[in-house]
This record gives C-alpha cells, structure tokens and sequence, in this order.
C-alpha cells in the first residue's frame, strides 16, 4: 500500500481560514502541515478550521502533529474547529481530549457558523 | 472454522485459528500495510464496524512502535504479526527484535502538558492501543518483545 502524503489547501472563509487536508496525517504530513498553518496564521483569522473530510489515516505521530498545531494556535488566542471526522476518529479525539480543546463540528458550513459565534 | 487452516489447543474448549501470520520491514509507512493486512484476514471474524476501527488503530499503533521502538526502524528487522480466533476471542500478537528498551506500563498522556509545550506533543502511540483493545497482554525478553492485542468476540466492551 503506498503512503498517501498529506496535501494541504489554504482557504479563507468569512471569520476562519479552513485547511482542507487530504490524505494521510501520520509523520510525513510535518511539512504540508506546518506550511499549511503558517499560512493560515499569516491571514490573521479568528478561527482555523481542520477539514478531516478526505483524511483517511490518522495514527498517533499525526495526534501529536495536531496537538502541536493546537498549541502554536491557543499561543496566539486562535480557536480551532474541526469538521468531517469520521465516528471512529471523533472517539479518537475525545479519549485524547482533544476534543477538550478544539470544537468538533460535522461539516464546513457549521464550522463556519461556529467560527463567526 | 475454516478447513486447512492451522489451528492449536489452547484451553479446555478454546482451539485457536490462525487466520494470519507474516512480516513486514521496519520501514515508516509499514504500520497502514500490516493494518490492512490484518483487516482483511479478520474480515469473516465478524467484528462490528466500531470494533473494526478500533482494532485497525491498535494494530495499526503498535506495529509503529515495534518498528520504531523495538527494531529502531532496521529495515533488515521484520515485524511479525499473527492473527488467531478461538471462541472466545481475536487474537493478534506483534513481536519485534527487541533491541529496544522494555514496553513501559500505558499512561494517560497529559494534554494541557503538551498543549503548554512543558513535554513532547508525542507519546500517544500506548495509550491509544490500550483505549482500542479490550486487553493488552505485553511479553518478552532480551531478543524479543511481544504486544498482544485482544478482543473479546460475544460482548462488547462497556463504552468501547
């Protein structure tokens, strides 16, 4: 099976910057994501949305690629909204707590609504 | 049972079938092919949807650290993997080379910890593994260290 690489699209939304990820978060995601982030935070929004939509594959290298991206973003006062996990990944975030930490929406448009509240 | 299949006595009305057993190279990215594999020889087991998610993560998880960990991701290291069902339960054991340290005990990794960078975000991979399974059984010695993943077949797990 080949490794899906995480590809990353930067979009600006209203109140949020949503990051569309598609493919694999495990540790060879590091790179897309951090320069997926960067470009968020460099558009100044109140909230970055995490779309898992097309995300696949989460093992625990990624959860903590993400509980880094959580920290850069509570350092700046920035919420983070996550939208289209899957059941199994949304259990995933509440036994990690993430959940404590990030809102988990289903879709975009609430992700939207919720950053603009 | 399927006929041809190896299977061995383990209790007094407990035979095991082995429904897989092979190995893959310590090589990052490995861990999705060896839960895939596993997935799909578990397939007639009948597990429920949940429970089948929970069981690709845990297998998923702890061929990562026995790469990672155990074989310090020597590909000239392979990682075996055997899946067997009794009765009882679904089986799936991962033991690599054990030039690793020992297996420590699960803990509950502290996210506010991580969150104020006081300790590495990382340090999931145990605890995920033990939230996934209904048992994990940990073996080994100085050559070899052995994670035995368990699901129980015929209850579910509270919450789980």
């Amino acid at each position: 099976m080949e490794v899906r690489h995480l590809e990353v699209e930067v979009v600006r939304k209203d109140e949020a910057v949503v990051l569309h990820m598609k493919g694999e978060i495990n540790g060879f995601a590091q790179e897309a994501l951090a320069e997926a982030y960067e470009k968020a935070e460099g558009e100044s929004p109140e909230a970055v949305v995490l779309d898992f939509t097309e995300v696949d594959y989460i093992n625990s290298t990624g959860i903590a690629l993400i509980v880094g991206l959580l920290a850069k973003a509570r350092a700046s006062g920035r919420r983070v909204i996550a939208c289209g996990l899957s059941d199994h990944y949304v259990e995933i975030f509440t036994i990690t707590r993430l959940s404590d930490f990030m809102s988990l929406v289903p879709d975009e448009e609430n992700a939207i609504r919720e950053a603009a509240s | 049972m399927t006929p041809g299949r190896p299977s061995s006595r383990v209790g007094d009305n407990d035979v095991r079938e082995t429904l897989a057993a092979f190995t893959v190279a310590s090589e990052p990215g490995n861990e999705r092919r060896a839960m895939e594999k596993v997935a799909d020889a578990v397939k007639g087991v009948g597990l429920e949807p949940p429970k089948m998610e929970r069981l690709k993560t845990a297998v998923a998880e702890a061929t990562m650290n026995a790469m990672e960990h155990g074989n310090e991701y020597d590909a000239g290291k392979p990682v075996y993997i055997e899946a067997a069902v009794s009765e009882a339960e679904l089986s799936i054991k991962i033991t690599d080379k054990g030039s690793g340290p020992p297996i420590p005990e699960a803990e509950t990794p502290d996210i506010e910890a991580k969150l104020e960078n006081r300790q590495t975000p990382r340090g999931w991979g145990l605890f995920l593994i033990e939230s996934m399974v209904d048992e994990l059984r940990v073996s080994g010695g100085e050559d070899r260290h052995t994670v035995e993943l368990v699901f129980r077949l015929g209850e579910e797990k509270g919450g789980k």
